[in-house]
């Protein structure tokens, strides 16, 4: 009946989706009394998920040349089409 | 889209939307070339299809599809060659008993998320990328799915071709492998 750090683990993700059965919760949290460390990687695990969620901004850009050589491809593109 | 001129000025195309879907890319891809490659395609696929384009629905909405259709491919042909390796790689995290292995416990965070900004201020995001940039190509692109996309996954195992089995093995030890990481670089 007792799991592993290593099972627990695995349920605490699977948990986020709802893809876990009952007696693996239960099993979790008869596991989560007892496992400090545990409880503690599914306490920061709760914060990570929201941090993922967020998307990171980069000013990065494509530059003058990136953006002349798209449209000359893209004119091209249209001429195929045209003699197709 | 009303505005004629508009559908048919690939200059336009590329001035309004070049720099988001790069951005929107770069998220997603890590190589930057390839990033830039990708945007390209979509242009070129998007103008050839212009026909398809339901003027009733938003230009952005459908060229960012085809960009992120474009990326679901390329991420399932890294997984046809990554997903064999997967089950069977063992961690250092866990020991013999899958019990934490000494040295690599959890341990307790300074600051607690809920309550601080600290953790979504600018250095804390670089430190979270570089963490991300450490995991396996595929883990990141589970994540890219799972978090920026909000796909379930079963979906994410249909579009990859991944087992079940593996999408659990890759997402448990990229949280894991994260949440070490981040411990070492920014709570400790």
């Amino acid at each position: 009946m007792r799991i592993t750090c290593k099972s627990a683990s695995e349920y605490i993700v699977r948990k986020e989706e709802g893809k876990i059965s009952f007696k693996q919760r239960i099993q979790l949290f008869i596991h989560l009394i007892e496992c400090s460390l545990c409880k503690r990687f599914s306490k920061q695990n709760k914060p990570i998920n929201l941090l993922l969620k967020k998307e990171v901004t980069t000013p990065e850009t494509l530059t003058a040349d990136q953006k002349s050589s798209i449209i000359r491809k893209m004119e091209e593109a249209e001429q195929d089409n045209k003699e197709a | 889209m009303s505005d004629n001129h508009f559908v048919n000025d690939p200059k336009k195309w590329v001035e309004e939307y070049s720099d988001m879907l790069y951005q929107f890319a770069l998220k997603r891809i890590a190589d930057k070339e390839y990033a830039k490659d990708l945007v390209q395609e979509t242009f070129i696929s998007a103008w050839k299809n212009v026909h398809q384009f339901n003027a009733s629905a938003s230009f952005k909405t459908w060229i960012v599809t085809i960009l992120k259709n474009k990326i679901i491919d390329h991420y399932r042909k890294t997984a046809v060659n990554t997903q064999s390796t997967m089950v069977e790689a063992e961690s250092v995290f866990f020991d013999e008993a899958d019990h934490w292995r000494e040295g690599y416990y959890p341990v307790e965070w300074q600051v607690t998320a809920t309550a601080d900004n600290k953790l979504e201020s600018f250095e804390f995001m670089k430190v979270l990328q570089s963490c991300k940039s450490k995991l396996k190509e595929i883990q990141q692109q589970v994540f890219a799915l799972k978090y920026l996309e909000g796909m379930e996954s079963e979906e994410i195992c249909k579009a990859l071709s991944i087992t079940s089995a593996n999408y659990w093995v890759i997402i448990h030890r990229a949280k894991v492998q994260l949440r070490a990481c981040l411990e070492k670089k920014w709570f400790a």
